[in-house]
């Protein structure tokens, strides 16, 4: 079996309609071209999608998708300037991340990398 | 206001209990490719256009407790039918009868720990008439 590549990655929400808005208006990540439902980040397709409404109990996604911009805490800044609220900057060494949730409590990683790779 | 300027993702973080039993579904079960800069405690598989990062008390703290998260990832394949009749017979559970949503094929699976993956294949064209 081979997996060619990640098509979509799902991001839980109570009200798709607010989770649209807070990831094309507030990360200004562009509309997907294919599917105005769902946006682009990058190379990656996020689509939105109410478990309740197929009969599955909501739970917010706490692992992360990490979001690579050119400078971490200039976009933390700017966010928190919307009304983004952080839980904090880390540097693990070889990258910075900003860790704060979307308006459905799943995480949202800033993430940019700094090292050379080994 | 300067753009936020979000150039692409990353990587998506599967928070895994188990660092070893993971380990060996993404990469012998699925059979990902392991990023060779995977170290003990931080360990990715690459699919292509986006890195799997597998985030574990390793990585996180002997505290770091999961239950597996209901983020589903689309994991393109050529033929759906084909890939779950594969994974079915080295022992992975499929939850529902493979859906096909008009455009799509979908089958729904969960890795050990409970995170949601999906096989999935476009067949429809997109409206601009290209596929994928």
């Amino acid at each position: 079996m081979e997996i060619e590549q990640v098509d979509f990655v799902t991001v839980p929400t109570r009200d798709p309609e607010r989770a649209r808005a807070f990831y094309h208006e507030t990360l200004e990540l562009p509309l997907d071209p294919n599917n105005e439902r769902e946006v682009t980040a990058g190379q990656v397709t996020l689509a939105f999608w109410e478990p309740e409404s197929d009969g599955i109990e909501f739970s917010a996604n706490g692992g992360g998708i990490a979001l690579r911009v050119p400078d971490v805490a200039a976009a933390r800044a700017e966010l928190e300037a919307k009304g983004v609220e952080f839980a904090g900057t880390e540097d693990s060494g070889v990258c910075h991340m900003a860790f704060c949730t979307d308006p459905d409590g799943n995480t949202v990683i800033l993430h940019r990398r700094y090292a050379p790779y080994g | 206001m300067a753009d936020l300027g979000v150039e692409r993702a990353d990587f998506v973080a599967i928070p895994v209990q188990d660092l070893q039993r993971a380990d060996e579904f993404y990469g012998k079960t699925l059979g990902l490719d392991r990023n060779p800069n995977s170290s003990e405690r931080w360990v990715e598989y690459e699919l292509g256009n986006v890195t799997l990062a597998l985030v574990s008390p390793e990585a996180m703290g002997p505290d770091f407790r999961t239950e597996g998260h209901q983020m589903p990832i689309g994991l393109r394949v050529a033929d759906v039918a084909a890939a779950r009749a594969k994974l079915e017979a080295e022992g992975v559970e499929f939850q529902h009868e493979t859906i096909d949503s008009g455009v799509c094929h979908l089958a729904r699976f969960s890795d050990p720990d409970g995170n949601r993956l999906q096989l999935h294949r476009r067949y429809a064209p997109y409206r601009d008439g290209s596929s994928p």
